[in-house]
């Protein structure tokens, strides 16, 4: 024990983080470049569960700020810890102009520690991303706008809410009926439900969106375009987080004593880890100072979502 | 003695109800002239709506020729090659297009487009009006055949009003600047045609 110990201990001396093997995965951890281990521990705490599906999210990043590479760095640290295996983008990926040199300051270089170690990224579009951003390869949307992916036995639906067709409508239908998943997550760029005093909740959108998610079992939803994070009260039997606060911030722009809050930051930036396991999710949230801000776990709800179950607010 | 009187008062009835169809049909025409007045029911916008996609079909023709010289990029980790594509197309539809001008395609549909635009704002609560107008970009003056301001964010449109407007190919969008419609082509960033008419009221 004590020679285990001491090796251990030597392993870190010589910045080689072993925080990664805490995690009770069968999955590889990945290892950590050798400059994030001198770096102050994060709070964050390992996956709870084996072979559980464990992913970031990142949402309204692509400022190319200094806000946005530190989360970045962040987040390279919790991989250490919490070796998440993909990454989701909830839109706004690139503000602004999007020349090439964008792609590289907005995007590769902030998360260069994240996309080193081969993790793959998975975007929706935002209000400020040109729909040609679905050919850039690191957006893994495969020339799509809305597009699925599987991992083990949870199914994710990435949809394009600025522009929510007849086509695509009838695209999302058709894929969550086909679905026998365990676990149905839906990422997308515009909240269903929040409590933010500059934009709220998109009730358009949701009257179109919501009694699919509700009739074919979606469990989680994530959304972005609001700068700070709120997880939000479950509505009819889905949880509901928006995070578009991982670059940009509107400070203090969550409405006080709004109904639909369950746990609202709007004082920093942040970034999510999250872990679908057999019966529960896992989430964690971290702030840019590595501060964590909310954490918790949700269980799978049972199927079919209760109707009745009416939203608090607007 | 009493079934005689019911049928009577039933031939009575059908009588009565004879005299007053026809009393009722315009100039007391028989009811040959029903096809007529059931023709006039159809949607009058159906030509115009056909009109349109036919216009819209043209515009495909001309982009599908320009599309051979500058082939769909597949997905690239380059984003270099994207924007170069998305230019060259740009400017050969330009090119192909020289002559375009606002109302090209949009044509006759324009009034009940128009009329659609507005009576969706109209039906929306203040807060709705006000979350839309804090996105959408104001004060540009958009020409047909001009690229969309690279740096100008692509403001959402409203399902709503999405699930009231003629259903697009998948190169086409609508966008709104202003609270104007505009026809954008998707990989091209290129403004394909611009809704005229009356300003829309903005909101205070």
């Amino acid at each position: 024990m004590r020679v285990r110990r001491l090796v251990l201990a030597s392993a870190l001396f010589l910045g080689i983080s072993t925080l990664g093997a805490q995690a009770p995965t069968s999955k590889p951890a990945a290892p950590a470049p050798a400059a994030q281990a001198a770096k102050p521990a994060i709070d964050i705490s390992p996956p709870r569960e084996m072979d559980s599906v464990r992913f970031g999210i990142l949402g309204d990043t692509g400022t190319g700020d200094r806000r946005q590479y530190e989360v970045g760095a962040q987040m390279t640290k919790a991989m250490q810890i919490f070796p998440f295996e993909f990454v989701i983008m909830l839109g706004d990926n690139i503000y602004g102009s999007e020349r090439p040199q964008d792609f590289v300051k907005k995007f590769e270089k902030p998360y260069e520690g994240i996309l080193s170690q081969k993790i793959p990224f998975y975007a929706s579009l935002g209000n400020h991303d040109d729909p040609t951003q679905r050919y850039y390869k690191p957006f893994n949307m495969n020339g799509e706008r809305f597009y699925t992916f599987k991992k083990d036995d949870a199914r994710f639906f990435a949809l394009d809410s600025n522009y929510m067709d007849q086509q695509q409508l009838k695209w999302v239908e058709e894929q969550l009926s086909r679905s026998n998943d365990r676990w149905k997550v839906a990422f997308f760029h515009h909240p269903l439900y929040s409590s933010g005093a500059r934009h709220g909740s998109e009730v358009d959108l949701r009257t179109r969106l919501e009694p699919l998610f509700v009739k074919y079992g979606v469990d989680i939803v994530f959304a972005g375009h609001e700068h700070f994070y709120e997880r939000i009260v479950p509505q009819k039997g889905i949880y509901y987080f928006t995070q578009g606060g991982s670059a940009k911030l509107r400070e203090g722009n969550i409405r006080v004593n709004s109904a639909l809050t369950a746990k609202g930051f709007d004082t920093d930036n942040v970034f999510m880890v999250a872990e679908l396991g057999k019966d529960s999710m896992q989430y964690q949230v971290v702030s840019r100072t590595g501060r964590r801000v909310d954490s918790g776990s949700l269980p799978l709800m049972p199927e079919p979502k209760s109707a009745d179950d009416k939203p608090r607010s607007q | 003695m009493l079934k005689l009187r019911r049928w009577q008062v039933m031939r009575t009835e059908l009588a009565l109800l004879c005299s007053a169809l026809c009393i009722g049909l315009p100039g007391g025409r028989s009811l040959e002239a029903a096809p007529v007045a059931q023709q006039a029911s159809v949607n009058p916008l159906a030509r115009e709506m056909t009109e349109f996609k036919k216009r819209v079909d043209a515009y495909l023709q001309v982009r599908k020729a320009v599309t051979q010289k500058y082939p769909e990029v597949k997905e690239t980790g380059n984003p270099a090659k994207i924007h170069e594509r998305e230019v060259a197309l740009g400017k050969g539809i330009a090119m192909a297009r020289v002559n375009a001008k606002a109302g090209d395609i949009f044509g006759p549909l324009s009034g009940h487009l128009l009329k659609v635009v507005e009576d969706d704002w109209n039906s929306r609560p203040r807060a709705d009006q006000k979350a839309i107008l804090s996105e959408i970009p104001k004060g540009l003056t958009l020409k047909v055949n001009q690229p969309y301001p690279p740096s100008i964010p692509l403001a959402t449109v409203p399902p709503k009003l999405l699930a009231q407007l003629p259903m697009l190919p998948e190169e086409l969008e609508y966008r709104l600047v202003d609270r104007r419609l505009l026809l954008r082509d998707r990989d091209a960033n290129v403004i394909v045609d611009v809704l005229v008419g009356t300003e829309p009221k903005r909101a205070e």
